[in-house]
């Protein structure tokens, strides 16, 4: 019960991030292992640090 | 059959709201006939003719991988479900052109620029947007210039390019231009958006030292620090200490704009800019439903006629006549070239399924259209009187409430001193006169509304709410607009001399950044220092400019659906391809040729040329304002003649396919089936 309430606000936290568009780092993290086990998994921090360079670094993000 | 019936009643419904829309001019009805009659228009469109643009002439398949799922790498190609993505599209793509836009527009009454915002967005807007993205998706998320480049060769690619960076100038400069007519001389307000500063650095460095990533919880102590300051900034306003500390004229209030775009600019992107853009990001949606339900509740009378006498051209707000005029200044909340940016950038990266696309793209857009009828109602329920007060500019008005009310009632509408000043001290300014660029009516308006729904008293909050909800995203859009500009100008530069195309490269970044900020800043101080106000000439550059580059994206729309075989369905973005060029290339052609001097660029020039030789203007302001009117002809020639050359190479292209002198063959990513179950 408690287990499904804290899976649950997990998902709206990640919605409302995702709709500013920053990306889960949790799945980051799955998507990770699954596609490159042999190396290790990049901190949050530095998962954070290339995601904002990358994110304002091409085309407008925004409209007028 | 039970569902066919509802799309009857809806549709029924939406067509009879427009017939009572019709039917009652000259008399004062509810903003609810407004709301009805555009969303009943949205959903018949919806279901309908989008449904028909993805089966018929795009052809989605779900059984195609999206880009999302083949390049899946975590962080920026993500599949992320249909509504979380539709909010990301529709928080990226809204922004202040739907809610000033319309605002301006009301000069003519709030019929005509309704019919442009729910029509125009069915047939025209929804539908570029729609097929950029539905392109840029089957291209692997490649943004509008590399697919004008690859589908109709490199010199389109780079005019496309170039028309980017010209229109990013002219936007900047115009919005923060609509910043500026809002803050000065308000103590209240300038203090507000100071504050932001601190506070999206405080943000910054909670999300990169403190607490690495935590988005969330760094933009809710924003939102909160962000409210109580805004509650604060009434005692900075209404002390006889501070309140001169923050009083800050339009060149002063210019000034510091564009100092703080060079700094934002320069500044790694975690100290400033990020965190602002959340911060304006939550905001946004957050005033935007708050906006929706407002209405919806309060139900407001529409004070403003069905159709104003200044469709004849004479209006104090902006020069020209109806058409094409109308169909340029309302922009974004009916079509806008930008757009094709966004919808070519992070979005067609994080669709999880093609089908989804329909949803995003094309209803993405119907909700931004919608932003736009609700500024069209705000803006529409005040007074025509207030509002004209409020927009017309000064020099038109004179200083004082006695002789703007004298103005008013010469153009026919009611409206006395008393009323002026004391709808100022209602949402606590010292005067509302004269402050042209939509933000300020807009905020009355919305004042209106909120305080109707949660209570008189608040009025002033609800109003200094309403500018700095405004003032916040625009200036994000000013932090992010610049960035984005110094690197399209540190590529291009790079081509011709390779050390200042290096975007880590400082002294590369601090050059091209100040000349982009130099650029929107010139025009920017120009438009401050105009006798018309500024808003007169720079807005219609602007929509000139945003439509024009829609005209670039439906250009390379047509030729997506010419080269994938659909010719025969090519009309979906030639009509709209056609009016749009017809709107601006008239529109283009009055601002620079036109014999009234309100409207015409050279026609102004020739003036200010007479009264120098008559000796009623001195000779350094003269030549000031000459340079300054030949210099906006040059800008809108220029963007007429590369739009020109961008639809004659499309066309080449599409003869050359058309007559099987060039295979029909698309540059689409090859056919992956999905993993996904269906």
């Amino acid at each position: 019960m408690r287990a499904d309430r804290v899976r649950m606000l997990r998902r709206i936290v990640s919605a409302i991030r995702a709709v500013a568009g920053m990306p889960d780092y949790d799945a980051y993290v799955a998507h990770f292992r699954r596609c490159h086990p042999e190396r290790p998994v990049p901190s949050e921090r530095l998962f954070y640090d290339q995601f904002v360079e990358s994110r304002y670094g091409d085309g407008p993000t925004r409209c007028c | 059959m039970l569902l066919k019936l509802a799309w009857l009643v809806l549709g029924l419904g939406g067509a009879g709201a427009w017939g009572v829309l019709a039917l009652h001019r000259g008399e004062t009805i509810s903003a609810a006939w407004l709301v009805l009659a555009a969303v009943g228009t949205y959903l018949v469109a919806f279901r309908f003719y989008s449904r028909f643009l993805a089966d018929r002439v795009f052809g989605l398949n779900d059984r195609r991988a999206t880009p999302a799922e083949r390049l899946a790498n975590g962080r920026d190609f993500v599949p992320t479900t249909r509504w979380v993505l539709f909010g990301h599209h529709f928080a990226a793509i809204a922004g202040a052109g739907p809610l000033v836009g319309p605002v301006l527009a009301a000069q003519f009454g709030y019929l005509p620029g309704t019919i442009w915002i729910v029509f125009g967005v069915v047939l025209a807007g929804a539908v570029q947007d729609f097929i950029i993205l539905f392109g840029s998706m089957r291209r692997n998320g490649k943004s509008l210039g590399q697919m004008a480049k690859e589908e109709t060769g490199a010199v389109t690619g780079v005019l496309a390019m170039l028309a980017v960076l010209a229109i990013m100038v002219i936007l900047l400069a115009v919005l923060a231009l609509v910043v500026v007519n809002a803050l000065k001389d308000s103590p209240w307000g300038v203090f507000t958006i100071l504050c932001t500063i601190p506070i999206a650095v405080l943000m910054g460095f909670w999300m990169k030292v403190w607490r690495p990533g935590r988005t969330l919880e760094a933009s809710g102590v924003g939102v909160v620090l962000l409210m109580a300051l805004l509650v604060g900034g009434r005692y900075v306003a209404e002390s006889a200490t501070l309140a001169p500390l923050f009083t800050w004229s339009a060149p002063t209030l210019a000034y510091a704009v564009i100092g703080y775009g060079f700094i934002a600019s320069v500044l790694p992107v975690w100290m400033l800019l990020c965190p602002r853009d959340y911060l304006s990001t939550f905001m946004k949606i957050g005033t935007i439903l708050l906006l929706a339900f407002g209405i919806l509740l309060v139900m407001p009378p529409l004070r403003m006629p069905a159709i104003t006498r200044f469709v004849d051209g004479t209006g104090p707000v902006f020069a020209g006549k109806l058409f094409p005029f109308a169909f340029i200044t309302i922009a974004c909340g009916a079509i806008s070239g930008f757009h094709a940016l966004v919808a070519s950038g992070t979005t067609p990266k994080m669709l999880i399924r093609e089908s989804d696309a329909r949803l995003i793209g094309y209803g993405g857009m119907l909700m931004e259209s919608f932003v736009a009828v609700m500024a069209m109602c705000a803006a529409a329920l005040l007074d025509p009187g207030i509002y004209f007060a409020i927009n017309a500019p000064l020099a038109t008005l004179g200083g004082t409430a006695a002789s703007a009310a004298e103005v008013i009632r010469g153009w026919g509408f009611t409206v006395t001193p008393e009323q002026i000043t004391g709808l100022a001290r209602e949402v606590g300014e010292q005067s509302l006169l004269g402050r042209a660029g939509g933000a300020p009516s807009l905020a009355v308006g919305m004042a209106h509304i909120l305080s109707g729904a949660f209570g008189r008293s608040l009025m002033p909050l609800w109003y200094h709410f309403a500018i700095m909800f405004e003032a916040l995203f625009i200036l994000t859009t000013v932090d992010t607009g610049t960035r984005v500009g110094r690197f399209m100008l540190q590529e291009v530069v790079g081509h011709v001399l390779e050390p200042l195309g290096r975007t880590s490269w400082y002294p590369s970044t601090i050059l091209a950044s100040a000349a982009v900020v130099g650029g929107w800043g010139y025009f920017l101080v120009q438009g401050v220092t105009d006798p018309l106000g500024g808003i007169n000439s720079l807005w219609p550059l602007f929509g000139i400019s945003n439509q024009l580059l829609a005209a670039v994206a439906l250009c390379v729309g047509t030729t997506i659906l010419i080269k994938a075989g659909k010719a025969r369905y090519a009309g979906v973005t030639l009509g709209p391809l056609a009016w749009v060029l017809l709107v601006t290339l008239t529109a283009g052609w009055q601002k620079v040729f036109a014999d009234d001097p309100r409207l015409g660029f050279l026609a102004h020039a020739a003036q200010v040329t007479q009264q120098l030789a008559a000796g009623a203007i001195e000779p350094a302001r003269a030549a000031r304002l000459v340079f300054n009117d030949r210099l906006d002809a040059v800008v809108a020639l220029a963007f007429m003649l590369v739009t020109v050359l961008v639809v004659a190479a499309s066309a080449r292209e599409w003869v050359l396919v058309l007559t099987r002198r060039k295979p029909a063959t698309v540059k689409e990513a090859p056919f992956v089936e999905t993993a996904y179950a269906g």
